[in-house]
């Protein structure tokens, strides 16, 4: 948790501050039950009104001045609460940012959100509550413990029974609950699952109608989550009880050895019933204190989960090095490249790949899903680095290389089309700020996007919901497809990203796309042969390796896997056509 | 003088959803936002319905309150005795002495063991009526039409299910002996109050509009502010999901910077109003600490006037004060429980949103069982929409004989999937009718109709579980040979074992250590030990390698013998061996016919679409 020190540091006088006017709120209440007393004993009881006046009044300024420390506080505990969070919450989106693919391999995304979301929620508010209430219970109930001692040092004894216990039944009840909780958390973990599961599925359950079969289920995984929340907050239930119990059998002490001291002389009356006042509020700090432990307990979880984020580091280093101006590049190498996600000992996902592909050149991939096409071409922008061998783009290798200069020259269009929300028109710049009206029609144009987007009522101005909810999955395509393009990189990676086009409208979209990307170096990844055949070169890919390379012809002449990935779409096809012509 | 009672029921036993430090201070930020409850009385109302036969456990917790309440008037009565003892003119009396102690440490003891009951029996019911409120819930969304879960974000359905009925379990634990006690204290206090005095009781209820004011001055503002609060949480979070998920995207176009950019514009802007709300909100407790003390000196100013005069004794004063004291903590109590109380309102009202949702019809009356239907499909003027004026399917009407195969073609958003919901009634037709072995579908129970359908869809979806728990999915009856042969059937026997485990292989999450092609494997395994009458393959091979396809293409073909068969692909080799082709674009029937027929027809949309296709590879074979 040492993430947190410059916070502290920063955030430190201020809170401190804080902590000094919630102080001097304590005073004035500590002040409180002597001025009731005067009020009391010298005004009331002597039946002098001036008395009751005189104290009432100062009574009235002291409540008066505690409003204002307490205002104070408030101020101040709001500010510096809320810009600790925003500026934590801050620091983790730049962190989560600054992180590569590896690191999303290890917490997953989902947990990244919460992270974000939830945890620093958790952090803030106990930040938050230590400045406004948890301060002062401490002050409150140590200020009464030294009002009691010096009011009367031979009845303090009893504190040095009643505080040990207290504080043991309080460690106790952080020892016992702890581990509950987190039994509690993890079910609810489970839930959660069940219903994400349920909720991916619902498509089946509802097929199959497995209703009955669900609903058992998930009656068990509620039940269970039900047991372990209540078996948590019954036991839980003992301690508060037992430490108010501790604390009223104090105060029974103080009134049985009070009595004796009194009866053998030298303690007065007024002192105990005092004594007793303090007791009391003694033990409203400790209930306090009990359940800023408790807080604690679920802060310190969140804080722990955040500091696994910043811990992250991002394996990616490179030298200052930059691509020549001007030349358009382009050229793109993969000297016996192997890798594996898990690092060294993770299981090969590409073994020895090596190939060379000239500037302008459209390279196609293909093989079956698994065989790690996609994994190669994420290689080329560096989402990862190879585990072995170099891929180099115009001649230097990617990994002494700075990422983002890499990815300015590099557009990929990913597998799944992601959107975010905002216009049309501002996804399509997504790709490229600076582009000009022209150009996002040109590259939609390509993307065979224009007519669609023009129908829309609001064309290119069209607001998407998140992640293009509104849009079908094939306009979705065009439109992370028109995205890529309006970037003009001298590198453009299509990773199988028109499976939801029709024949018709994907035909047409090669065919702009080849006019427009002249000069521009091409991987298309597909699993139809027809849309890489046309590629000058095709990378055949099996089980991570390079089962084949060449035009179209020469793999159907000389590459077997390439005979039978085409026999089963289009052999069939030809005879058929071969009639019918 | 306060009681150490009270200081238990103060600090309720938490539970693991979050607690609200700051009044209101922002609760977990993914859904269930504090948000302003918009019927507040019919929600209570709704909600005091779960508390089911828990109402009586709820009495005897009213009665644990009640004794407990009376502890608390006893306790200090009891150390005035004490105190009277040892102050005792004669010296200290200590037999009396010994006795009110001895009651003391019993009433203690007892107001012990009433506040752990009371915690005990209160975790008992706010767990029940959350894991009731749950359950029915989930029960809801069985009968939700499939239309709810595609407009919805799984996100938010699932924030319903987990952190708003969290919500709501934090608020009925937390608050409901509270409020009780709290209402039962200014009652007590009240009767006492008015039987010492009922001229300083008039004293004392001075302050109480002055604390509604207040707390309403303050609400009113922080309603506001606690709403705007949450619309900018929401644009945060959203932001946040966004680009987490996308992370590809943002990454790949180097727009990291810009991402920060928004997210610190949105974050400070955040920051500024929780601070507003916060420090708007924080006022509450030392301005109500100002408003009690003023009631308590106006108490001590006209009892000394009066007591002056010789109306009262001074004994009455001091109990008065106590009294007073004990009067308006609680309306503080509930004045800061606020906030608690609005978010497990709200949280309740966002769930029972989901339970008012309009349900799948209910299945008519006499409706007629479906099974062993020889599959014989009619549809009859078929039309649907959401919305009347945007209809997606309009006046479709084709006949498929039973055991024949019919492919669904044309581009995406066509309507080809929604043409097998409405069959399988996921969706229902909004004009026209569908027919099963000539009786509409309406007049079938759900249950059976559903069941005469086996559906292989694109991604399939397995469940945690093993391999043969998935297979069995569609027949949990079924006997390990007849799973054994329907894998075998499905071509997927032989794979399965190979893996270690074999049948017993548990599958992890969405079957992330199995390949495309053998989830697809397992689904049709699934469907063909369901054995139903008709089968439904949408997109079933697409996100299939062609060579794996041909293997399954195999398993789909046995799997298609002897049943009526619907399939929906891209993929020309899937379907040119359908025994009709129907071209379907904007929800209407462009083409029909097989696919020689289709082939030879002079521009015509399927003949264009196989050239599309193929003129390439033609091109290159010529």
């Amino acid at each position: 948790m040492r993430y947190l020190l410059p916070y502290i540091r920063k955030h430190g006088m201020l809170f401190l501050l804080a902590l000094l006017f919630v102080s001097c709120e304590a005073l004035c209440d500590l002040l409180q039950p002597t001025l009731i007393s005067r009020v009391i004993d010298e005004g009331v009881a002597e039946r002098d009104l001036g008395a009751v006046l005189r104290f009432g009044g100062v009574m009235l300024l002291v409540t008066a001045a505690g409003a204002v420390f307490a205002s104070g506080r408030n101020i101040l505990a709001s500010r510096v609460s809320q810009r600790f969070s925003a500026e934590l919450r801050g620091d983790l989106f730049r962190k989560i940012q600054s992180l590569s693919f590896i690191n999303f391999d290890r917490i997953d995304k989902a947990s990244l959100v919460t992270r974000l979301t939830n945890d620093v929620t958790q952090v803030q508010n106990f930040a938050n509550g230590m400045m406004r209430i948890f301060a002062k219970a401490p002050i409150l109930g140590v200020g009464s413990l030294i009002m009691a001692m010096r009011l009367n040092p031979e009845l303090s004894w009893i504190f040095a029974v009643v505080v040990p216990v207290v504080g043991m039944l309080i460690a106790l009840n952080l020892n016992i609950g702890f581990p509950l909780f987190a039994k509690v958390q993890a079910s609810l973990d489970r839930l959660n699952g069940m219903i994400r599961e349920y909720l991916a599925g619902v498509r089946v359950v509802k097929a199959f109608n497995r209703f009955d079969y669900e609903t058992g289920k998930f009656a068990g995984v509620n039940a269970e989550y039900r047991g372990r929340s209540e078996t948590a907050l019954r036991v839980m239930a003992v301690f508060n009880p037992l430490i108010a119990l501790t604390v009223n059998f104090g105060i029974v002490a103080v009134l049985w050895f009070g009595a004796s001291g009194v009866s053998k002389g030298g303690m007065q009356v007024g002192h105990i019933v005092a004594f007793v006042n303090y007791m009391t509020q003694i033990l409203f700090s400790l209930m306090t204190i009990s359940m800023v432990f408790n807080m604690f307990v679920r802060a310190k979880a969140s804080a722990a989960r955040i500091g696994e984020v910043f811990a992250e580091t991002n394996p990616m280093k490179w030298r200052d090095e930059r691509f020549a101006d001007g030349a358009a590049g382009g050229k793109v190498e993969f000297e016996n490249v192997s890798f594996s996600y898990g690092g060294a000992d993770g299981e090969t996902v590409l073994k020895s790949v090596s190939f060379a592909c000239m500037p302008g050149e459209t390279v196609g991939i293909i093989g079956s899903t698994g065989s790690g096409k996609s994994t190669l071409v994420h290689l080329i922008p560096r989402f990862y680095d190879a585990t072995e061998g170099r891929v180099l783009v115009d001649g230097r290798d990617v990994s002494s290389v700075d990422p983002r200069l890499l990815r300015d020259k590099v557009a990929i269009v990913p597998q799944e089309a992601v959107l975010f929300s905002g216009t049309i028109l501002d996804n399509i710049r997504f790709g490229n700020e600076r582009a000009t009206m022209e150009e996002v029609y040109e590259a939609a144009r390509v993307a065979q996007a224009h007519e669609f987007i023009s129908q829309a009522p609001e064309g290119y101005h069209t607001r998407l919901g998140q992640g293009g909810v509104n849009l079908s999955g094939g306009q979705k395509q065009r439109l992370s497809i028109a995205r890529a393009l309006v970037r003009k990189p001298s590198i453009l990676i299509l990773d199988d990203c028109t499976s939801a086009l029709d024949p018709t409208t994907e035909a047409a979209l090669k065919a702009a796309l080849r006019t427009y990307a002249k000069g521009i170096t091409c991987f298309v990844i597909a699993q139809r042969i027809a849309t890489v055949m046309d590629a000058d070169r095709i990378i055949v890919m099996e089980n991570g390796e390079i089962a084949g390379i060449g035009t179209h012809e020469k793999l159907l002449k000389e590459n077997r896997i390439y005979r039978e990935i085409y026999r089963s779409q289009i052999g069939e096809e030809m005879e058929s056509h071969a009639v019918c012509e | 003088m306060p009681s150490a009672n009270d200081a238990s029921r103060g600090a309720p036993a938490e539970s693991k959803a979050t607690v609200p430090i700051g009044p209101g201070g922002p609760r977990g930020l993914r859904g269930g936002p504090v948000q302003k409850p918009k019927n507040f009385k019919g929600t209570v109302r709704r909600l005091w319905s779960y508390f089911g036969n828990e109402k009586r456990r709820l009495a005897a917790v009213f009665a644990f309150v009640l004794a407990d309440s009376a502890l608390t008037l006893l306790g200090p009565y009891l150390i005035g005795v004490a105190v009277d003892a040892i102050a005792d003119t004669g010296g200290v009396d200590f037999k009396a002495l010994d006795l009110a102690l001895l009651a003391l440490v019993a009433a203690y003891a007892a107001d012990a063991g009433l506040t752990f009951f009371q915690g005990w029996l209160m975790a008992g019911i706010s767990q029940r009526i959350v894991e009731r409120l749950r359950s029915s819930l989930f029960a809801k969304l069985h009968k939700l039409p499939l239309a709810f879960f595609d407009t919805r974000s799984h996100g938010e359905v699932m924030s319903r299910l987990s952190n708003d009925i969290d919500n709501v379990s934090t608020t009925v634990s937390q608050t409901t002996a509270q409020l009780m006690s709290g209402l039962i204290a200014i009652a007590g206090s009240l009767v006492m109050m008015l039987a010492l005095s009922p001229l300083l009781t008039l004293a004392t209820l001075i302050t109480v509009p002055l604390v509604f004011l207040l707390a309403r001055t303050i609400t009113k503002r922080t309603k506001r502010l606690f709403k705007e609060q949450q619309a900018q949480l929401g644009a945060l979070n959203g932001h946040i999901e966004e680009t987490i998920s996308g992370m590809l995207a943002v990454k790949a176009f180097n727009r990291e910077d810009k991402a920060i950019e928004q997210f610190d514009g949105l974050n400070a802007k955040l920051a500024e109003t929780g601070t507003r709300a916060q420090i708007w909100s924080g006022f509450l407790m030392p301005l109500l600490g100002v408003i009690n003390n003023i009631g308590f000196a106006a108490v001590a100013l006209a009892g000394g006037t009066l007591a002056v005069r010789g109306h009262i004794t001074v004994g009455v004063i001091a109990s008065f004060l106590s009294y007073s004291r004990q009067f308006v903590r609680p309306l503080n109590d509930i004045a800061s429980m606020y906030n608690t109380l609005q978010a497990g309102i709200a949280g309740a009202e966002r769930v029972f949103e989901v339970m008012e949702q309009e349900e799948e019809a209910e299945d008519v009356r006499g409706a007629a069982v479906l099974q062993g239907a020889k599959g014989h499909v009619v549809f009859d003027n078929v039309s649907f929409g959401y919305r009347p004026e945007v209809p997606i399917v309009s006046n479709l009407s084709f006949e498929v004989p039973a055991g024949s195969s019919i492919a669904l073609v044309g581009p995406t958003g066509a309507g080809k999937t929604t043409i097998v919901n409405l069959l399988t009634r996921f969706y229902e037709a909004t004009g026209g009718r569908i027919l099963i072995d000539g009786k509409d579908i309406r007049e079938y129970t759900r249950d059976s109709l559903r069941r005469a359908f086996g559906v292989v869809l694109q991604d399939t979806y397995l469940f945690s579980g093993t391999i043969a728990d998935n297979i069995r999915y569609g027949r949990p009856e079924a006997t390990d040979a007849e799973v054994k042969a329907a894998a075998a059937a499905a071509r997927a026997d032989a794979f399965i074992r190979r893996l270690p485990l074999g049948y017993q292989t548990p599958i992890s999450e969405n079957g992330s250590n199995l390949s495309q092609g053998q989830k697809q494997l397992l689904a049709i395994a699934r469907v063909m030990l369901a054995n139903p009458s008709i089968l439904v393959l949408d997109e079933a091979t697409s996100s299939i390698d062609t060579r794996t396809e041909l293997q399954i293409q195999a398993a789909l073909l046995d799997a298609m013998k002897g049943r009526t068969a619907f399939i929906i692909a891209h993929r020309l080799s899937t379907i040119r061996d359908a025994d009709r082709i129907l071209v379907i674009e904007r929800g209407r029937i462009a083409e029909a016919g097989t696919h020689d027929e289709l082939v030879r027809k002079e521009g015509g949309v399927y003949a264009r679409m196989v050239a599309s296709q193929f003129k390439p590879v033609r091109a290159r074979a010529n």
